[in-house]
């Protein structure tokens, strides 16, 4: 079995004012990254993962804790992991006057490249992120979605083994958000490369994420696959029924393999335990009724943050 | 890493201030309009108080060291200043990049600019106050620039420092410190006429010593320039000490994560 990415055990974090006093960001987080998947950071605004990320990526201390990343001792060998990491934030900002390509060949200068093999990596990135037209342009010139592309072209520069993407569709419309979606799963197909995702979408983190953590108040409260932590939490598949007439909800409660049954006038939505073959009978309690509409929606990660965030 | 992309790590910082810098207009102010002013007001005043030759070297040598030393710190401090200013300091730092390559290659390029603005006030001192900076010949001129650019890197440092120290509300220091550093090394009068508690401040201050060194082919006195160069390279060692302090600092606080919100 390959070294995990990430390999964090009890890292704790405060961020302490000049004058000592601070409050406790993370708490006690252990948790690994395996090798070539995408590993997704949920969790409510202020739980931690902006912080967590930052520490992954060793542009912040943890006070407590041990850290390996990609094999390495996060503390000894700082230089050599940064050398093969990158990441890319929310709200990407970069010196203002720099054009696209200025950028890239900055930032690739600070990662040490050179010559044609930097000229080739910055015109490589500017055509895998379809920044040609843009080429010219200076960063403040530029719409929010091409600064968020001018962000992952940076952070793919130096050809990265493990990449940090922090709400990298935050603040994006619709249509640029999916394109940027798909540019990140050929990002990981084609390079080969981990990926940890700090996210609020959970779509995203569904489309995306094999293994996903859900922080809350910095500390972790699942770890699994979205799968998993469907099942585990038991939310299950929700039949919303629209109809008219009389039925007796209460029965519909006491079959087994309904979790719940919400009503409101003319609409039940009943939470349905798979493991349970329950369908039928519900259905016939409805009998007596005219049913209008009826549609199973199966549940998603928005129903488990939402469980979760609780 | 190969000696080329050890280079470009320090290039990266002077071709960053370069772009900005071109396509500054302000930047035209640091380099022309400023050095002018400086330049001018002091050369006047020799004319108008009709002092003798001496005196307007001495004067004049303070004026062009003021400009030089505030046009190469402030390059130094605009490799944070200017991520700062764009919350774009977290891309710099989660580069493997160290303090050293930062300072250094923002000094390069502070050098070329103090090299312009040291190339056209000799010219201009040469022509309309007539001042031969040069006359010293160019060993001398070769020493004290290198004075000038020393201090000019622990101040920019110095700024850099506080920036990652108190965060953003520190920028001012970019401007005052300079400021406090040529009040007490004698810009335009001898450190013998400060209060003695300054005067050991100024015996701290290596630009004194190069100040009293150049001074000295002109108007006959003593220096102690070797007591500059190693204050000089002590700063400059110090300076990159706390720059690496401030930079863990900064890691272990998260002031690098809210410098760039």
């Amino acid at each position: 079995m390959s070294e995990p990415s990430v390999d964090a055990q009890g890292l704790s974090k405060s961020y302490k004012s000049f004058f000592g006093k601070g409050s406790e960001v993370l708490k006690d987080i252990s948790l690994q990254v395996e090798s070539g998947g995408i590993f997704g950071l949920l969790g409510p605004n202020g739980s931690g993962k902006t912080t967590l990320i930052s520490i992954f990526s060793t542009l912040i201390f943890p006070d407590r804790g041990r850290l390996r990343v990609l094999g390495l001792e996060a503390e000894k060998n700082r230089g050599k992991i940064r050398s093969q990491i990158n990441f890319s934030t929310a709200k990407a900002n970069f010196p203002w006057s720099l054009t696209v390509s200025e950028c890239l060949r900055h930032y690739g200068m600070l990662y040490g490249m050179y010559g044609s093999h930097l000229s080739r990596a910055i015109d490589e990135s500017i055509a895998a992120f379809e920044l040609e037209e843009q080429r010219k342009m200076k960063f403040e010139d530029l719409s929010t979605g091409m600064k968020q592309r001018l962000s992952l072209a940076k952070a793919m520069l130096n050809r990265p083994r493990l990449l940090f993407l922090d709400e990298p569709t935050a603040g994006l419309d619709p249509d640029m958000a999916i394109k940027t979606r798909k540019l990140i799963g050929r990002l990981h197909q084609d390079e080969d490369i981990s990926i940890v995702l700090c996210t609020h979408d959970m779509a995203e983190a569904e489309l995306l994420c094999s293994r996903v953590a859900f922080l809350r108040r910095g500390e972790i409260v699942a770890l699994d696959t979205p799968q998993n932590l469907k099942n585990m939490l038991r939310l299950g598949e929700r039949l919303v029924i629209l109809y008219q007439g009389q039925v007796d909800l209460k029965a519909i409660e006491q079959l087994p393999g309904v979790m719940a049954c919400i009503s409101l006038p003319g609409r039940a939505e009943i939470v349905l335990d798979r493991s349970y073959d329950s369908l039928d009978r519900i259905l016939k309690l409805f009998a007596e009724t005219r049913i209008q509409d009826i549609r199973i929606n199966e549940p998603d990660l928005e129903d488990v943050f939402l469980e979760l965030a609780r | 890493m190969s000696l080329r992309g050890e280079t470009n790590k320090y290039l990266a910082a002077a071709y960053k201030n370069w772009i900005i810098s071109k396509r500054n207009a302000f930047t035209l102010f640091e380099l022309f309009f400023w050095p002018m002013i400086s330049l001018f007001t002091i050369g006047l005043l020799t004319r108008f108080l009709a002092i003798g030759q001496e005196m307007t070297s001495y004067l004049i040598i303070g004026a062009i060291s003021l400009t030089m030393l505030q046009v190469a710190q402030i390059d130094v401090a605009y490799v944070l200043l200017f991520d700062m200013w764009s919350k774009s300091i977290k891309n710099t730092f989660i580069a493997p990049v160290r303090s050293y390559h930062l300072v250094f290659g923002a000094l390069i390029f502070g050098i070329v600019r103090g090299g312009v603005v040291f190339a056209i006030l000799v010219v201009v001192s040469r022509y309309l106050f007539g001042f031969n900076f040069l006359a010293g010949g160019p060993l001398p001129v070769l020493v004290f620039l290198t004075g000038v650019f020393a201090t000019a890197a622990f101040i920019g440092m110095t700024v850099c420092i506080s920036i990652l120290t108190f965060g953003q509300k520190a920028d001012v220091a970019a401007w005052t410190l300079s400021g406090l550093i040529l009040l007490v090394c004698g810009i335009y009068y001898p450190v013998e006429i400060l209060p003695e508690p300054i005067q050991a401040m100024a015996r701290a201050v290596p630009l004194t010593y190069f100040l009293e060194y150049y001074r000295s082919i002109f108007i006959p006195g003593s220096h102690n320039v070797m007591m500059g160069a190693g204050l000089a390279l002590l700063y400059l060692a110090l300076g990159l000490i706390l720059l690496d302090g401030s930079i863990e600092r900064a890691r272990k606080t998260g002031i690098l994560l809210r410098l760039s919100e």
